[in-house]
């Protein structure tokens, strides 16, 4: 799930026929005053970060001139809004409301459909919406081989009040977002709210639009908007999580390899497959750990992923240990994931006599993959002991190597 | 017994002729597993370790009878696999394929659906009946014994590792696998555990199901709501991962694409005490499945898993 910023879920609207109030992207104050100037009118500007709630967040400011512009834009550019440092503004005309809708298009994934939910209360949360006003709410399940009928949508509307040439308008712009949502493989498009202006025209004064990661190989003119990978971020990536990326899709089609940076710790982890980092995670941290990233890793990944992606994590500032724990493979090759782990380390010049690693790692070629890290000094594990006792020696290991370290230590020894 | 595969399946391979999907056949076929023919466009007459391989399904269906189908086409061409299997009256599909776009997935979820036919997966690893020697897709690996012998424990796990290392503890305990599915880590999946809780319910040769559960999906509140209207009446154990996210911002996904909490949804602290309160056994560390499953008193059916091991 990728998310575009406001200005450009904004143009591709633009592009397919659907009114959005004019805008400009500005990059520091003097810009967004200029911008201001140019657009001449009461302005809205807001913090282009790919996070929703950005009212509640304060990073959504009204100005009535090109001064007052740039009072709230220096507010904004100093301002971080859930992780995200602002670096960009949207500076757009503000639009003389008469009522505000909420549209919003999903993925209903239990009813298999795609899911239309719509409301006359626009402008709060969709929470807020249901909460308080359950009567101007309605939802629409659309059949995604039948797609959405000009019908259905007028009719939606029409329950929600709406007639005249706001009806026809409104319709009109559900049918293009529908297509919008269907064409880009979006997983949402929230479009709240929904204005309708003094002078009854139907415009889109915010959208929120994110799109299926899966789906980008047929959405090559998406590239320039969507960051691959920041669905498993909840901030700007960092350098080290796009080399990761990156090193993932060097090989694109052999195994898969996920790195996530947590805040601070002292422990390298990586664990295969999505279930097992989960539990193994919980398992560190129960025993006192501080893993400092989150690394998944599967689908027998070849030696060159395996080393790119342990040089990722013992590249992080901080780490003194590397735990490799997994559960007993189903058909990644352990030999594999062995050289790629002991390549990484001799290229990192690590001495695992020294460096506290520790590998619990059981499945196909693991005779093999045994001598490898047992030849390299790694302490090594099957079947023999469980994940979770993987978890409590990495926790001893690093308090022998680390006695009285701040870091990882047997806090909770439950 | 057990559930949804047995020595009855009658097997096709889509995308046979794929590196990932070759391997796999070789594994299954070393099982026991009848793997009858395969489908790759264009390949019409090789052979993968002495499986015929065809250009359509319809050709297959033309020479062979065939009730089940494992999918290992590129992510791509998954719907239109689909598609093609329901359109052959095909009525039990293994969707092995990743990363597959989710409006396709939607699609052919629905498909599947209208046609009465069970889709498992996508984003799977597959399924085993040990105690009939049928496996589907790459679960077990190449070493099959180490992890599923034949028994009386049912196992669901949204991890396809941990449907391994899950079937691994059950061995431990002293017991054995009815059937085990990998059910995949995506949030829109075929089978999700209630509807399996059900078909276990029904199967004589399964006394208990352990299951693994993960943050995200509303999977687990759907099965607690089951057992406690008496749906399954078994003994369920569990184990809920990922306890830390809920200490993470929010949308941000860790480990499998379904594995995300949002508005407030998914949370595992929600899930193990509703699960709780309906009467689940969810242990607080993973290793506790095998003292839990022991405290069962699973004799009779332990005697049964001991004689089908020898």
């Amino acid at each position: 799930m990728g998310r575009l910023l406001e200005n450009h879920s904004k143009q591709l609207l633009a592009e397919h026929q659907i009114p959005v109030p004019r805008f400009f992207v500005a990059g520091n104050e003097a810009e967004a005053i200029e911008k201001a100037e140019a657009l001449g009118c009461e302005v809205v500007l807001k913090a282009l970060v790919p996070v929703g709630k950005r009212g509640k967040a304060g990073a959504i400011k009204f100005a009535t001139d090109a001064k007052s512009s740039g009072e709230a834009a220096r507010q904004l550019f100093g301002t971080v809004v859930r992780h995200y440092p602002v670096k960009q503004i949207l500076v757009e005309e503000k639009l003389a409301i008469d009522q505000e809708l909420y549209v919003s298009i999903t993925l209903d994934k239990p009813a298999r459909k795609i899911a239309i939910l719509a409301s006359s209360a626009g402008g709060i949360d969709v929470e807020e919406i249901s909460a308080k006003y359950p009567d101007r709410m309605k939802i629409l399940r659309v059949d995604p081989f039948r797609g959405l009928a000009d019908f259905q949508a007028k009719q939606l509307w029409a329950e929600l009040g709406l007639g005249g040439a706001v009806l026809r308008q409104a319709t009109d712009v559900l049918i293009k977002l529908y297509k919008v949502f269907v064409k880009f493989d979006c997983t949402i498009l929230e479009i709240n709210p929904l204005v309708i202006t003094k002078n009854a025209k139907v415009v889109v004064a915010a959208s929120l639009m994110a799109v299926d990661d899966c789906a980008m190989y047929r959405h090559p003119e998406l590239a320039a908007y969507v960051q691959l990978g920041s669905d498993r971020a909840w901030r700007p990536m960092t350098a080290l999580e796009k080399q990761v990326v990156q090193v993932n899709e060097d090989d694109p089609y052999r195994g898969t390899a996920r790195y996530t940076e947590m805040d601070g710790g002292d422990i390298g982890f990586m664990c295969g497959g999505g279930g097992g980092s989960l539990m193994m995670f919980d398992a560190l941290l129960s025993y006192g750990c501080k893993p400092a990233n989150y690394t998944e890793f599967g689908g027998n990944p070849p030696e060159r992923k395996v080393f790119g992606l342990v040089k990722g994590i013992l590249s992080k500032a901080g780490v003194k240990g590397l735990i490799l724990s997994a559960n007993i493979s189903n058909n990644t090759q352990v030999d594999v994931v062995a050289r790629g782990v002991v390549g990484a380390l001799k290229d990192k010049a690590i001495d695992p006599r020294k460096f506290p690693v520790l590998v619990r790692f059981a499945g196909v070629n693991d005779t093999a993959a045994r001598e490898i890290f047992k030849e390299a000094g790694v302490e090594y594990y099957g079947e023999e002991i469980s994940m979770s006792m993987a978890a409590k020696k990495m926790m001893e290991k690093m308090k022998q190597t680390y006695p009285g370290s701040q870091e990882s230590q047997a806090a909770s020894g439950a | 017994m057990g559930i949804l595969i047995d020595r009855n399946s009658k097997i096709v391979i889509q995308g046979i002729t794929g590196r990932e999907a070759s391997m796999v056949t070789k594994h299954m076929l070393k099982y026991g597993t009848p793997v009858i023919a395969g489908v790759t466009p264009g390949k019409k007459g090789e052979e993968v370790h002495g499986v015929p391989v065809y250009d359509t399904l319809r050709q297959v269906c033309s020479e062979h009878e065939i009730n089940t189908a494992i999918i290992y086409v590129p992510p791509a061409f998954v719907l239109d696999a689909v598609l093609e299997t329901l359109d052959n009256n095909i009525k039990l599909m293994v969707v092995i394929t990743e990363n597959i776009p989710q409006h396709d997935v939607m699609k052919l979820l629905l498909e599947a659906d209208n046609a009465g036919a069970r889709v498992i997966g996508p984003n799977t690893v597959g399924a085993i009946n040990p105690k009939e020697r049928v496996r589907l897709g790459a679960i077990g690996g190449d070493n099959v014994e180490r992890c599923f012998v034949p028994g009386c424990v049912g196992v669901i796990s949204r991890s396809g590792g941990m449907t391994s290392e899950t079937s691994y503890m059950v061995k431990r305990a002293g017991l054995g696998v009815s059937t085990a599915i990998g059910i995949g880590g995506d949030s829109l999946i075929g089978s999700p555990p209630k509807g399996l809780l059900a078909l276990f319910e029904k199967d004589p040769d399964t006394q208990a199901v352990v299951s693994f559960s993960e943050p995200g999906t509303s999977f687990e509140e759907d099965v607690a709501q089951f057992v406690a209207e008496g749906g399954f009446t078994k003994p369920l154990v569990t184990y809920v991962a990922g306890r830390f996210t809920e200490s993470m911002p929010e949308g941000t996904i860790f480990g499998h694409a379904g594995a995300i909490i949002e508005g407030g949804k998914g949370k595992p602290s929600t899930k193990i005490k509703m699960l709780r309160d309906a009467g689940v056994h969810v242990v607080d560390r993973y290793d506790d499945i095998i003292t839990v499953l022991q405290s069962l008193n699973l004799e009779g059916v332990r005697a049964h898993a001991a004689t089908s091991e020898r």
